[in-house]
């Protein structure tokens, strides 16, 4: 009996989510480590210090080597660390916000809370989303 | 035969504000079960002690219960099988108890209903039988083991925090369906699966996985499931 082979796929909030956690997760290790290496390349290892390449890996910003001793900075002021800013920022602040979104209904009953905390999630997401790219268009 | 301690989780809500512990020296035997100790507290020494219990041959399961913290079978749990001389029995978490070891089944079989755990094909009835081969029987041969006992829900900490998500066991229960060649109600089952309370609460811990009495491979059903609602494809 072969009547069934292909079922409607699903497509809801959640199953988009599940696959997007999954492959942001290695989005941003491969942006976390093309940071690191950069860091280590402009002289991480003399010239700053441990925060500034935390910094760097997870938001390579020319602004956070600006106090080191790097003296040119023009080769990091460039559309593609811009990109990598903007994919970190949006891949990461998403991935822990959907955490966030998970953690409440998770915890919370079907309450207005339940909408309320998911409203303010979704405000936060928003407004650091818009922060962080004031912060990139303004390095 | 050893002397153990026996530690009973003990609630009356007509008399008892809230829970305490009773506590029971007695002898056992290395192939005594929990069961057995419980029977014979119940016969011996306290009348009043509560727990669910019908076949006792591991079939039925009504006597599903923590037994020094995981959940078991209290019908197949023998004595040589638990480590020390002191056993601990407690109701199953999740659910809210109703007097000593028997909690309110109701909320996990309401999830259970929610995923239509039943034969579904509106085609004529064949004269004879619905066939099917071997190779499509055994695609749900795992997960058509499940007596509902409840173990695999109670110790999923997405069903403790909140039960609105409908649980291993109805998934499984899903997934006996859903791989069913001769069932039709893929689709809608998937629908509800594919819901922020269906099949994405489940983190792959596998908590449920070992506490199976049965031992149904429940993570891995869960994932099929899942498989099924990205691809679309049931084979």
């Amino acid at each position: 009996m072969t009547s069934r082979k292909v079922v409607k796929r699903g497509f809801s909030l959640d199953y988009i989510m599940w696959l997007f956690m999954r492959l942001s997760a290695l989005v941003l290790y491969v942006v976390g480590l093309t940071g690191l290496t950069v860091a280590l390349v402009i002289g991480a290892r003399t010239q700053t210090d441990i925060s500034t390449i935390i910094r760097w890996m997870f938001f390579p910003n020319p602004m956070h080597v600006a106090n080191s001793d790097i003296v040119n900075l023009d080769a990091f002021r460039n559309e593609f660390w811009n990109i990598l800013q903007y994919i970190a920022i949006f891949f990461g602040v998403t991935h822990g916000m959907n955490g966030l979104r998970i953690v409440v209904e998770d915890f919370m009953g079907s309450t207005i809370w339940r909408t309320l905390w998911r409203g303010f999630i979704f405000f936060l997401w928003i407004f650091i989303i818009l922060l962080a790219s004031s912060v990139i268009l303004a390095s | 035969m050893k002397k153990i301690t026996l530690k009973l989780f003990r609630y009356n809500p007509e008399t008892d504000t809230k829970p305490h512990y009773d506590t029971f020296e007695m002898e056992a035997a290395p192939t005594d079960r929990v069961l057995d100790l419980l029977e014979k507290v119940k016969g011996y020494e306290d009348g009043t002690l509560s727990f669910r219990r019908s076949c006792a041959h591991g079939v039925c399961g009504s006597c599903a219960m923590r037994v020094n913290g995981e959940n078991k079978l209290a019908c197949k749990t023998l004595m040589q099988d638990l480590k020390g001389n002191k056993v601990v029995v407690e109701p199953i978490l999740g659910l809210p108890v109703q007097k000593d070891l028997i909690v309110d089944m109701e909320p996990f079989f309401d999830n259970y209903k929610k995923v239509m755990p039943f034969f579904i094909n509106d085609d004529p009835k064949p004269e004879k039988e619905r066939i099917q081969s071997i190779e499509e029987q055994e695609r749900f041969d795992d997960t058509a083991k499940c007596i509902l006992c409840g173990a695999c829900t109670t110790s999923c900490p997405s069903f403790w925090s909140n039960d609105e998500y409908v649980g291993p066991a109805a998934i499984v229960n899903a997934h006996r369906f859903i791989f069913d060649s001769r069932d039709q109600g893929a689709s809608e089952r998937l629908e509800i699966l594919n819901d922020q309370f269906g099949v994405y609460r489940c983190r792959t811990i596998f908590n449920c996985t070992v506490a199976c009495p049965r031992e149904i491979e429940i993570t891995k059903a869960i994932g099929e499931v899942k498989k099924v609602i990205a691809t679309g494809n049931l084979e």
